[in-house]
């Protein structure tokens, strides 16, 4: 039932890092999410540093939020600001 | 149930976004499927923290590529091919035998793509951006990493424009080993200073 329901991992003591081979994304979207950054940034001939301030103000509205729906919710501003949505 | 036989799996409403996003910036012809799924193989496959190793291992074998690496992360990373997103602003700092330096980003998730890939979870929680600054020498013991008491912990905070990458020491009785084999030693997670080698 829950299972694209993805809640960041946090901190549980059996992630912690010991090898090299961690996943970066836990679903298909987050890496579409961050796909479609990468190129509406480019698109827009921005500074990457523009999303990351969007991300970190996404992050600082609401810590408790999981990451990648701060990233969406960053990615969200980004296009708006632009007027690409 | 019919209905949505297609769909296996239930979606989140920020599953929803991302597909709703998609398909507007697809069809006003901002973003290309194609180019997406290439974004997305790159940073899965050609990127990450074997560049990184690369980076490190030159360091070590060649004096002069270490120096210029440590006055100039980004341009002697570039020399070696890697650069991009995330990428601009490099800075390596060097681990000695009185000095640990580990990296966290204490206000999102800034990390050098292009040497070290997309940032595992654990990098991006909030534990770990908040008790990196407040107690590393905690944090560096119950990740595994336990630092002697006589070496400094230096955190560095990626939270400006800078990226830091950390230039683990080189393991002992590795003298006569070839780059490659030098590049095969480095983790990711002795890059981020989490991890000794």
């Amino acid at each position: 039932m829950s299972a694209t329901k993805v809640v960041d991992a946090g901190f549980a003591e059996p992630s912690l890092p010991r090898s090299n081979g961690a996943l970066s994304f836990d679903a298909p979207w987050q890496a579409r999410a961050m796909a479609m950054t990468v190129l509406a940034v480019e698109h827009t001939g921005r500074e990457w540093e523009d999303f990351r301030r969007q991300l970190i103000a996404a992050i600082s509205s609401d810590p408790s939020r999981p990451y990648w729906d701060s990233w969406v919710a960053a990615l969200d501003c980004l296009l708006g600001e632009a007027g690409l949505i | 149930m019919s209905e949505d036989h297609h769909h296996l799996l239930p979606t989140t409403p920020v599953e929803e976004r991302v597909n709703v996003l998609e398909a507007l910036l697809t069809e006003n012809g901002i973003i290309d499927p194609m180019a997406m799924d290439e974004v997305i193989a790159y940073y899965e496959h050609e990127v990450g923290p074997m560049n990184g190793a690369k980076v490190v291992a030159r360091a070590w074998i060649d004096p002069s590529y270490c120096a210029r690496l440590l006055a100039d992360g980004t341009a002697a990373i570039a020399e070696l091919g890697f650069g991009g997103p995330e990428g601009s602003h490099m800075v390596v700092v060097q681990n000695t035998p009185v000095v640990h330096n580990v990296v966290v980003c204490t206000l999102c998730s800034c990390y050098p793509w292009p040497v070290l890939g997309l940032p595992p979870n654990w990098y991006k929680s909030p534990p770990y951006r908040s008790r990196m600054v407040r107690e590393p020498r905690v944090l560096l013991a119950e990740m595994g990493c336990p630092i002697p008491d006589d070496v400094e912990i230096r955190v560095w905070d990626s939270s400006a424009e800078v990226r830091y990458l950390v230039l683990p020491m080189r393991p002992e009785s590795t003298e006569a080993w070839s780059e490659d084999a030098l590049a095969g030693l480095v983790t990711r997670d002795a890059m981020i200073g989490v991890a000794r080698l």
